[in-house]
């Protein structure tokens, strides 16, 4: 029995879509199998930064109005093996699904593989509800900056209180040049506010952008400082004890000066 | 992050005393003994956790501090937490089993019939309401969250959002937090509005209405 990780962080553009595609790539790079689901109705875009638009022919609304079966919904990835996508329907809109039904999906999927991960709309809503239901942890994305924090910690409450304890961070385009001149929240004021498990950092990165045009995860691209991040994302959540990479948020002439003020 | 040597905080599980372990063992007891001596008396008989971070004191220096928290402050250390560098935030799964309620009758001002105290940290768009007293929080109250309560509003921990202490009209009413960093503060119907962007003083603080009739902030020595 696997187990099923909803991607969510309230705020819209803050990386959900780019981590369920990485991450889901990169379990699978290491020998997991894996089943991703766009959970983003009428707004579906997984399938396209997995390069997979083309092979969509049927949806999770299509499985759930029984016009067919949940294994012929699923889309092979091109790349590596055992990595399943479900997408999301075009036509229909957030509230055509109602979460027992998302939830039933996420059971069956559950059954084949072990990590089913569910790429969550913005927002609070009846897609943000659909998203949850099936869900046995959270993995919550948020950028640094005050308002998707803000937004983070509302879901983290709204996660608790639907019972979803086991919840992960991942702070996502942390630029270590911004926060050392002082015009970004570091890590440390993130997880001071929310006060969860810090699951990852991913770096700002302009290869997610190429990445996402062309089709092809980042993750595939390796020695990018992205796609590094992402392993190693992929590797804690299998249970690896990887330690978080310190990004160097003070300057060295900073730390020159603690250093003596320490020694006097 | 601040450098302050010690630190204290609540969280999910109860209070955690945080040393900066790169400072020397008398220095860290005499910054205990000025954290404590801020809060009075309220703390005796508390169960708390030591959070530290890598160098971690040597094991001599370490049964010191305990038996200097025990016998000096007569509270209990149940449990020791070593953080690795990587700066996971301290959120332990152990609840504890200690109540402060009792520990704060000492303190006068509280009407500790009816006080409540809540375990966790309230998040953007939560609300913890108590309108029959007071209300301690062992937690954060993060930017978006909200306290009201008819009586005082104590916060271990850092208040960021909104307090209404003395929501029933009571003036006299207070707000106490380790970290005082709120987006706006009511007592009975007065309001307060920090500057924006305050840092945190690194001291508890209170809040209550002054002789002006405005809402003045000043560093927590007692009630
Ligand atoms: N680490 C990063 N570095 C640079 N660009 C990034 C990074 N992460 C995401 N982006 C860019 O941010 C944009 C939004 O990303 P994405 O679509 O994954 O967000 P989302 O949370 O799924 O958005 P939505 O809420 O609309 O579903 C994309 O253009 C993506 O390329
Ligand atoms: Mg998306």
């Amino acid at each position: 029995m696997g187990k099923v990780i909803v991607i969510t962080s309230g705020k819209g553009g803050v990386g959900k879509t780019t981590s369920t595609a990485n991450i889901g790539t990169a379990l699978a790079m290491i020998g997991k199998t894996v089943a991703i689901i766009d959970a983003d109705v009428g707004l579906r875009n997984l399938d396209v930064v997995m390069g997979l638009e083309s092979r969509v022919v049927f949806t999770s609304m299509d499985v759930i109005d029984k016009r067919c079966e949940l294994e012929k919904a699923l889309v092979k990835d091109r790349r590596v093996e055992d990595l399943m996508l479900l997408a999301a329907s075009q036509r229909n809109r957030k509230d055509d699904i109602k979460p027992e039904q998302m939830k039933d999906i996420c059971e069956r999927l559950k059954e084949d593989y072990e990590y089913v991960l569910v790429d969550s709309p913005a927002g609070i809503e009846q897609g943000f509800h659909n998203a949850t239901a099936g869900a046995d942890e959270a993995i919550i994305i948020t950028t640094p900056d005050v308002s998707a924090i803000r937004d983070a910690d509302r879901i983290i409450g709204l996660l608790q209180n639907q019972g979803i304890d086991f919840i992960n961070l991942i702070l996502n385009r942390l630029s270590p040049t911004l926060v050392r001149k002082g015009n970004m929240i570091s890590k440390n004021d993130v997880l001071d506010i929310l006060n969860i498990d810090l699951l990852g950092i991913v770096p700002e990165d302009t290869g997610v952008i190429a990445s996402t045009n062309r089709g092809v995860p980042l993750v595939h691209n390796d020695g990018s400082p992205g796609a590094d991040a992402y392993m190693r994302i992929a590797r804690r959540i299998t249970g690896q004890n990887i330690p978080i990479p310190e990004m160097r948020e003070d300057s060295f002439f900073s730390q020159i000066v603690n250093w003596f003020s320490r020694k006097n | 992050m601040d450098n302050s040597i010690v630190k204290l905080r609540g969280y999910k599980d109860g209070l955690h005393l945080i040393v900066n372990p790169k400072i020397s063992l008398s220095e860290i007891e005499l910054a205990i003994q000025e954290l404590f001596a801020k809060m009075n008396q309220p703390l005796t008989g508390t169960s708390i956790q030591i959070d530290m971070r890598p160098p971690v004191l040597n094991p001599e220096d370490f049964k010191h501090l305990e038996t200097h928290l025990t016998e000096t402050y007569n509270l209990v250390v149940n449990g020791v937490n070593i953080f690795e560098e990587s700066g996971e935030s301290p959120i332990l799964a152990a609840p504890a089993t200690h109540s402060i309620a009792t520990d704060l009758s000492q303190g006068q001002n509280i009407d500790l019939d009816n006080a409540q105290v809540v375990r966790q940290t309230i998040r953007s768009g939560q609300t913890t309401r108590c309108l029959s007293g007071s209300v301690i929080i062992y937690g954060d109250v993060n930017p978006g969250g909200e306290v009201i309560s008819a009586g005082d509003i104590v916060v271990l921990g850092a208040l960021r959002g909104t307090a209404h202490a003395g929501a029933n009209g009571g003036l006299t009413s207070v707000i106490v937090a380790m970290e005082l960093v709120p987006l706006q503060l009511q007592i009975g119907s007065y309001v307060n509005r920090p500057p924006v962007g305050q840092k945190p003083r690194g001291y508890p603080e209170i809040a209550r209405v002054g002789a002006e009739d405005i809402i003045i902030v000043e560093e927590f020595i007692k009630f």
